[in-house]
């Protein structure tokens, strides 16, 4: 790309966090409910009200850094990296807009979904293993869906159980699989191995349950770093 | 879409139509200043609508076809009153010489697109937007009708007069509608 689409880019960019940063102080003059997204308007704001210019860079490596990002590579396979659990209608119509109808749910750290959530089989479908990734420090996952791996049929059903107070902390349990038709919405319960609230205070990183509803394919968890997926 | 808030999708979706978007303007501008800040404007004027977009009901070339037209309708509403209206961003300082070549280039690249465009000029406004889109912008009619808000049948309806009351003021080569050329 010649510079000028770069220099554009960066522009829209600018625009975007600095238009953030305004939207961010109008949130803090309301009342504060102490949401984790009005802390973020709060420190997004703050930073704009300190410099300007290091607005871009400050949003988009802190505050206000995506929740999730779906990229669809060039051989047609959609990469899904979920940073923060949030947003999931957010996420789910972004998977849309890349043809993969999706039922996304985050339940609390101490639930899961009733299962069956339909008539049908809940086993998964035979396929190509989906490899799903933890980030090593336990923030977020991805995945990647191959072409043809999901048809229009289909329905990708990602479950995630967190510590909503600690979503800094690794998802207590998160299940992926690709079911034929449609789901029913999620009914939640209890884990059948309760997780009750967590205290306050930093803690250290309990063992991750990864329930997989892949074909068997070798454990691939421990993945590289989200960190280091800077593309 | 969440493009007003997620810089990673800003990115993702600006590096998927840059292209797409430049061409767009260059057929319809010859001037390379002018085709830099309406490049420029037709993302922002996206970033601004992106919410307007739905996933389901049509593709995202098509919505952003729409939006760019708006952009271009706007800014030949300005020119006509002579209203010099700043934009958040000005296309045409992010440009350095070689870039200003590099958009001749393309504008001399669409010299013969500009001059179907121009023939088109006496069409109702319509069915003119229907063919521009199809026969200029390759969009599918389905896309062209997404892009103008209108119905598919609509579409074809308009583009067929259109098309027909063309004739042969613009020759096959310069006017190829997907499909049916």
């Amino acid at each position: 790309m010649s510079n000028f689409e770069e220099r554009l880019l960066s522009a829209l960019k600018e625009d975007v966090a600095a238009r953030s940063a305004r939207e961010g102080m109008v949130a803090t003059t309301s009342v504060r409910r102490g949401s984790r997204r009005r802390v973020v308007g709060l420190a997004a704001a703050l930073t704009g009200v300190a410099a300007a210019t290091t607005v871009a860079v400050t949003l988009f490596s802190a505050g206000s850094t995506p929740a999730f990002a779906v990229t669809k590579a060039a051989d047609g396979s959609v990469d899904v990296w979920i940073k923060e659990f949030r947003e999931p209608e957010e996420l789910e119509a972004k998977l849309a807009e890349e043809g993969v109808k999706a039922q996304v749910d985050y339940l609390p750290g101490d639930q899961t979904c009733e299962e069956p959530r339909n008539g049908r089989s809940q086993a998964g479908r035979a396929g190509e293993p989906m490899e799903s990734k933890i980030g090593k420090d336990g923030k977020g996952i991805s995945f990647q869906l191959k072409p043809g791996q999901i048809t229009a049929d289909e329905t990708l059903v990602l479950r995630v159980s967190f510590d909503h107070a600690h979503p800094d902390q690794p998802p207590t349990a998160t299940s992926l699989q690709i079911v034929e038709g449609e789901v029913e919405p999620c009914t939640a319960v209890p884990l059948p191995e309760p997780n009750g609230p967590r205290p306050a205070g930093p803690e250290p990183t309990g063992p991750v349950t990864t329930e997989k509803f892949d074909t068997g394919g070798p454990g691939k968890d421990e993945g590289p770093s989200l960190d280091t997926r800077n593309d | 879409m969440r493009l007003n808030e997620d810089p990673e999708a800003l990115e993702a979706f600006y590096r998927r139509h840059v292209d797409a978007v430049m061409r767009f303007v260059v057929r319809r501008v010859s001037d390379p200043h002018l085709a830099a800040d309406l490049t420029a404007d037709v993302f922002l004027a996206a970033v601004d609508s992106a919410h307007t977009y739905r996933p389901g009901r049509g593709s995202e070339i098509a919505w952003l076809y729409g939006v760019a037209r708006n952009v271009m309708a706007a800014q030949q509403r300005k020119a006509i009153r002579e209203v010099r209206v700043t934009s958040r961003i000005s296309g045409r300082r992010l440009m350095d010489d070689d870039d200003l070549g590099r958009m001749e280039e393309r504008i001399d690249a669409e010299r013969r697109v500009r001059g179907a465009l121009e023939a088109m000029r006496e069409l109702p406004e319509g069915e003119r937007a229907v063919l521009e889109l199809v026969a200029i912008d390759q969009l599918t009619v389905a896309e062209a009708a997404e892009a103008l808000g209108i119905r598919q049948v609509t579409a074809r309806v308009r583009l067929h007069r259109a098309r027909r009351a063309l004739g042969d003021v613009v020759s096959p080569q310069a006017v190829y509608v997907k499909g049916q050329a």
